[in-house]
């Protein structure tokens, strides 16, 4: 059995990717995964707080670098989306760049470009999200999503400022404006377009419910992950994305 | 016959004018070389020519059956060999 | 083989990399003095099988989307400074000086005018000009950066024509056929030169 170091730079204040990444990967038939975290400072989703929480990214690189990761996840959504389209091929190339100038071999994703990967693999076109943002930064992950391709037919912004906050969302709440949403024209529902905001209890029931695909966040982070370390999909339970692979007509 | 070849370049007009005025030197164009013909020694004054040092020492691009016998900041002379 | 095949697909230099053990004057020279605008940097650690300290990789923009960047290792101990060279490399007092300033970095500028400039900040500051020189076709000022790297600075007197590439490569060709023989001269250069200048003219009667 393949063992897979998985490095995170991840927001200070974030205690959700820590906890749905390792519980997705964990039932990964074939391979067990560690998780090494560096943290940037953050408490609020400004974005004033966002840049200056990009400028700690170096630093993160390098203590996860010493830790030798096979892939290491930027674990911050919205910090990439806020700065403009492109944003996580420019950051997944600078990272990589610093990785690759000391020598080390490790794959760079991020949850931003994640989301994007698994929202093709799908495959994906039209899209409804569900946000725990301050609606003019659900904006721009909205005109981000857009500038990568994909029509976002309807989202929610759940207007939660204070990072530590977000990690305590309830779930009947993301549901409920999940609900609320027009998925008729829907081809997939993000239903936590964020790493922080817990969803993963939901994918599977919401995926039931609506009758579509639903992602989150971390769903497509792990996805991205396996598909880094070049394992095969298989992990039950968490929507048709992470689902064995074969078993879903894409 | 001893033949100096010299790139026709602005630079190099000079040497190829100042070689001309030796009797019996034949001075013809091939190509974009100038060709210095001449029986005996081809004997090229420096100063005459007016050129840098960093144009005289690079002004030879050839030369057929004759030998640089010398090639100092007074002059060039190409023997026949 | 695909259309790209044969092409000249290159696009001047990415970066040219030196390593320096004087971060400040190197900032100073190039940034300060020089005015290369700071354009990139890499923090990183030896993280592959070589295990090298925690280093700067840094990167001036040289004009034309071109960089020189440098390498500072921490902790990394000054090579000894004995003897001609410069932070890569120092070579014995029996090496000619020409030889040790053979390689350098040559910048491009446009003018005189900008040649002058160059000269300008640089006399002004910790690193005067050490030469001004015309070669053939160009003019250039030197001097050494505080790494003792030579960098010169360069201007064409006028354009390189056509006649002159071709010169170039018959000089090369040249100079390939005759330096695998031993004891090979410029002489020899010059006289295979002149034999190829004749089996080639046939051909430039419709071209030059």
């Amino acid at each position: 059995m393949s063992h897979v170091r998985v490095g995170l730079v991840v927001p200070s204040s974030n205690v959700t990717v820590e906890t749905e990444l390792p519980a997705l990967l964990g039932r990964h038939p074939g391979a067990t995964f560690s998780f090494h975290g560096s943290r940037m400072r953050m408490a609020k989703v400004s974005p004033a707080q966002l840049a200056a929480m990009n400028a700690q990214r170096e630093r993160c690189v390098m203590e996860l670098g010493d830790a030798d990761p096979d892939v290491l996840l930027y674990a911050c959504l919205v910090a990439l989306m806020s700065v403009g389209p492109g944003e996580h091929q420019r950051v997944e190339g600078l990272i990589a760049e610093q990785l690759a100038t000391g020598g080390s071999g490790t794959l760079v994703r991020s949850s931003a470009g994640a989301l994007v990967e698994a929202l093709r693999a799908v495959p994906a076109q039209r899209i409804a999200i569900v946000t725990p943002y301050l609606k003019p930064l659900a904006e721009k992950v909205v005109t981000y999503l857009e500038a990568e391709g994909f029509e976002v037919v309807d989202w929610r912004a759940l207007e939660v400022e204070d990072n530590r906050q977000v990690g305590c969302i309830q779930g009947d709440l993301v549901m409920a404006a999940a609900r609320s949403l027009e998925l008729i024209r829907a081809d997939a529902l993000v239903i936590s377009a964020c790493v922080q905001m817990p969803s993963l209890p939901l994918v599977e029931s919401a995926e039931q419910e609506f009758g579509l695909p639903v992602l989150s966040a971390a769903t497509a982070g792990a996805y991205s992950i396996l598909k880094a370390a070049d394992l095969p999909i298989d992990i039950p339970g968490a929507g048709s994305l992470l689902r064995r692979e074969g078993g879903l007509s894409r | 016959m001893s033949r100096l070849y010299v790139l026709d370049v602005p630079e190099n007009i000079s040497v190829a004018n100042v070689a001309g005025q030796s009797d019996g030197v034949q001075v013809d164009k091939l190509g974009p070389y100038f060709v210095i013909e001449h029986n005996g020694p081809i004997v090229i004054d420096r100063r005459a020519t007016g050129c840098r040092h960093a144009v005289w020492y690079s002004c030879v691009a050839g030369l057929a059956d004759g030998r640089i016998v010398q090639w100092d900041k007074d002059a060039l002379r190409v023997d026949p060999r | 083989m695909n259309d790209l095949s044969g092409r000249h697909l290159a696009r001047g230099v990415d970066h040219a990399a030196f390593p320096t053990f004087n971060p400040v004057g190197t900032v100073r020279f190039y940034r300060d003095v020089l005015g290369f605008p700071v354009v990139h940097s890499i923090c990183a650690a030896g993280w592959g099988p070589d295990d090298h300290p925690d280093f700067i990789h840094f990167f001036f923009d040289i004009g034309n989307d071109d960089r020189i960047a440098f390498f500072y290792y921490f902790g990394l101990p000054r090579p000894s400074s004995e003897g001609k060279g410069d932070a890569y490399a120092r070579f014995g007092d029996s090496t000619p000086d020409w030889f040790v300033r053979s390689r350098h970095l040559a910048i491009h500028v446009d003018s005189g005018d900008a040649l002058m400039e160059y000269r300008r900040r640089l006399d002004h500051s910790e690193w005067p000009v050490e030469m001004q020189v015309q070669h053939e076709t160009i003019e250039s000022i030197y001097t050494h950066d505080p790494n003792g790297y030579l960098v010169e600075v360069t201007r064409a007197l006028r354009p390189v024509t056509p006649q002159e590439d071709l010169d170039a490569n018959l000089t090369i060709d040249a100079l390939v056929d005759i330096a695998q023989r031993e004891g090979h001269t410029m002489d020899d250069l010059l006289t295979r030169k002149a034999e190829l200048i004749v089996e080639r003219a046939p051909s430039w009667e419709v071209r030059v």
